[in-house]
């Protein structure tokens, strides 16, 4: 059934089809180069030293925070470095790695989770082997999964996102495909640990294979399989909620707020592996796709290969190419082919350089509010945002914004407007951190007048009550003295009068 | 990062010029080739005021000229004028839009208000008599030229138009019943520009609300006015087919740059400046009152916006 859906966002048909979604194994790397730092959370300190014999699987890394989980190794052989790599970031900057020669021998270490009756385990040991076998969001996001899943309660649907964050990625449609099975007993596993009565996979309407297989492997009655219209950006969390269940899930809370949890399939499939193996995730699908490559395809490959390992399994042109990592939307440039894929990495664009159009100025047409999916006003976060008064900007709800480049996209003008957006709300953070900076040194230095003030008020008021009770004791004295001086006196009077 | 290549700013111009060739067509056929003079030099002066001001202002001259904004002000300008004005006329209208209506704000996408529609208000108070004055028969090439030259006179060939006319009439005391009304060179221009502003709704150039409520507000306020005395007001189809109603509707209220952006905000926008034409043009002192309805609506557009904000997701 398709279900209606919500304003703007964009029809982008695939710009590289393929004529059959295939998953090829990308053979073994013969070295990989393993980030510490994860997309969210504290910087992983290793556990192994250069020179080290890692198994495939081995924990190589872990911080305390309960937050993160820890680093495997996704290739057996030897540490030969822990120093700086470059890593698929926007920042471009380089970050600690773990790079580990193969001996070509892929041994395992040993591993073992609640087996196929997994629903006789508990949650929580669940959740554990989750964290343990390092599951993050394989959509793009990086969220941690055990993160989503922990301290539950009240949720009534569990939505597995089998659609494709954007146009030209399909790396999910393909999972779905030749996944079919492990995506649907992930879903158990999901459901038994949100204890959701139902749950629902939604797949785009243009990907009827993925459709098809799932069709056939499902005989959960609380499992239903729905399509949805391929549009861009209803991958999004919350626009899949509104478009699966009519719901809005309110501006800056989160889908578990309205009692749904949301996992993307390929996070789904490595839960089952997690839960039921306990194998930790150490390896990924991923497209590899664009103008610069004549067969784009979806590999199988170990995290921490290296982009290349697989661009050039998609022979790749002899160009000059733009590597992109992520959605030709919401991706982010990556200088080299030599940066190591991620659990993040869903997909790498090869482009062949192209001339950008030339920015030209905003004509206010409008074409970007009715593009924006939450329904924002783009041309006036714009004028904001370049004047940089974001509070004004504030005030047209910048904080909503999702960043979808929906606006760039449809932009008669060539604006890179999703860039100006996050550049307002680092400043208004900027600002607004600062602010309450200035704020607490204002206290601090308000207090402390007022403390000093107090202390001089509170010598001098006791100096003055010292100087009074001296003073009084002076007198008193003085009385005594005169007393004694008296009856000297007397005495005196007294002997010459004898 | 991709971006739809169905749009661009410069095609988006050029659609828009391509539109308005039916409506001028219909005033050729009507008016003669003044039209098309009046048009070459607004164009070129456009051209050459626009390339002044950007030189002084040290910015580069091609991408702006390129972009047709200051050619399509210059047209739409030239379009509003009598096809009969002596050259001075457009060339100092079209330098005032081009300078005080758009440099001077900083260009393209900065001025607050629609540029040819300022140049038109300063042209018809500054000078009412050749802004009125319209050819009443087909003049040759030759002719025009004379005309727009100031080689002869012309009053042999020229009147007032319709909306004048009547205006004229009913203050001497005449009655809607005994006027004639209709103006078939009026009625066809106007279907011209209708047609053409249909071409851009197709092509998405712009969207149907600003016109749409631009019509729907003089449908009602002439209606409600006629149903008060059809004696002195002039019937509703009267007020679309005369005057500038359908180049206003399609073309002018819906410049993007000095208009309103929001759904809501464009409805309103549209609406009160339909009440605003008819408004001037019964009441007011000028025979038309689109340009004077163009710039006061402009003048309330930040706060239109402000207040009528699309409902954010999830808010």
């Amino acid at each position: 059934m398709l279900r209606q859906s919500f304003s703007g966002g964009i029809v982008i048909p695939n710009p590289h089809p393929v004529e059959t979604v295939e998953i090829i194994s990308a053979p073994l790397p013969n070295k990989v180069v393993l980030p510490l730092q994860q997309r969210i959370g504290d910087e992983a300190s290793p556990c192994v030293k250069v020179g080290d014999k890692v198994l495939t699987g081995q924990v190589i890394a872990k911080t305390e925070d309960h937050f993160c989980v820890p680093i495997h190794a996704s290739i057996s052989g030897k540490v030969v470095a822990i120093d700086e790599h470059a890593i698929p970031h926007k920042s471009g900057l380089k970050s600690r790695c773990i790079t580990i020669e193969s001996d070509g021998k892929d041994q395992w270490v040993e591993h073992k989770g609640c087996g196929t009756d997994f629903l006789h385990c508990d949650q929580s040991t669940m959740i554990e082997y989750i964290q343990a076998s390092g599951i993050v969001g394989l959509g793009g996001a990086g969220f941690p999964a055990h993160a989503k899943l922990e301290g539950i309660q009240d949720c009534h649907t569990l939505i597995i996102n089998g659609t494709e964050c954007e146009p030209g990625i399909m790396c999910d449609d393909a999972l779905m495909q030749y996944y079919p099975r492990e995506v649907i007993r992930g879903v158990e596993v999901l459901l038994h640990i949100c204890g959701a009565q139902r749950a629902i996979i939604a797949v785009e309407d243009d990907k009827q294979e993925a459709l098809n297989s799932l069709l056939m492997y499902c005989h959960n009655d609380r499992i239903s399989i729905e399509q949805i219209p391929t549009k861009y950006t209803s991958g999004a969390e919350k626009l899949l909620v509104k478009v699966l269940l009519g719901i809005e899930i309110p501006s800056g809370g989160f889908a578990i707020d309205v009692g749904v949890v949301c996992q993307n399939v390929a996070t789904t499939k490595a839960i089952f592996d997690a839960v039921v193996d306990n194998k930790p995730l150490i390896s990924r699908i991923v497209t590899v796709t664009g103008s610069g490559v004549e067969s784009p395809n979806n590999y199988e490959v170990r995290l921490g290969a290296s982009f290349e390992h697989i661009v050039s399994m998609s022979n790749p042109n002899t160009n000059q190419h733009a590597i992109r990592m992520g959605g030709m939307m919401m991706g982010v440039d990556v200088e080299s082919t030599h940066a190591p894929i991620c659990k993040i990495t869903n997909c790498i664009f090869v482009n062949n350089i192209e001339v950008k159009p030339s920015t030209q100025e905003c004509i206010r047409c409008g074409q970007c509010n009715q593009a924006c999916p939450v329904d924002l006003l783009p041309q006036q976060l714009y004028w904001y945002a370049k004047s940089e008064n974001t509070d004004k900007a504030m005030d047209y709800n910048l904080a909503d914004c999702i960043e979808c480049r929906c606006c760039d996209y449809v932009c008669p003008s060539h604006i890179p407007l999703a860039e100006y957006f996050s550049f307002a709300k680092a400043l208004h953070r900027k600002t607004t951190e600062d602010q309450y900076r200035t704020d607490i040194a204002r206290e601090r230095f308000e207090f402390r007048e007022y403390r000093l003030e107090r202390n001089n008020r509170e010598r001098a008021e006791m100096m003055a009550a010292k100087k009074e009770e001296l003073k009084k004791k002076m007198a008193n004295d003085k009385a005594q003295k005169d007393k004694i001086a008296a009856a000297m006196a007397r005495v005196k009077k007294a002997k010459k009068s004898k | 990062m991709m971006h739809s290549n169905t749009h661009n700013t410069n095609q988006m111009m050029r659609q828009v010029i391509y539109a308005l060739t039916l409506g001028v067509v219909a005033a050729y056929y009507f008016f003669g080739w003044g039209v098309i003079v009046q048009i070459a030099l607004a164009v070129v002066t456009a051209i050459a005021v626009e390339s002044a001001f950007l030189s002084i202002r040290n910015r580069p001259i091609k991408p702006s000229i390129s972009d047709g904004s200051a050619a399509l002000s210059a047209i739409l300008l030239a379009i509003s004028i009598p096809s009969i004005a002596p050259w001075w006329i457009v060339v100092v209208g079209v330098a005032f839009a081009i300078i005080f209506g758009k440099q001077l704000y900083g260009g393209l996408g900065n001025n607050p208000f629609n540029p040819a529609m300022l140049g038109y208000a300063f042209l018809l108070v500054s000078y009412p008599l050749q802004m009125t004055t319209w050819a009443s028969e087909f003049l040759s090439f030759s002719q025009s030229l004379d005309v727009i030259f100031n080689l002869t006179s012309v009053d042999s060939l020229s009147g007032a138009t319709r909306l004048d006319d009547v205006k004229t009439q009913l203050a001497l005391g005449g009655f809607i019943s005994n006027l004639e009304l209709h103006s078939t060179s009026q009625a066809w221009i106007n279907l011209g520009f209708l047609l053409g502003g249909l071409y851009l709704l197709f092509r998405r150039i712009i969207t149907w609300h600003i016109p749409a409520a631009f019509i729907a507000g003089i449908v009602v306020i002439s209606s409600v006015l006629y149903f008060i005395d059809d004696q002195i007001y002039l019937p509703m189809q009267n007020h679309l087919m005369l005057g500038a109603t359908m180049l206003g509707a399609f073309f002018i209220a819906t410049d993007p740059v000095s208009g309103s952006t929001t759904p809501k905000g464009r409805l309103i926008y549209g609406f009160l400046m339909g009440v605003l034409v008819v408004v001037i043009r019964v009441f007011g002192g000028y025979p038309d009152g689109v340009a004077f309805a163009v710039l006061l609506m402009n003048m309330i557009v930040p706060l239109i916006d402000y207040y009528t904000q699309p409902k954010v997701f999830g808010k």
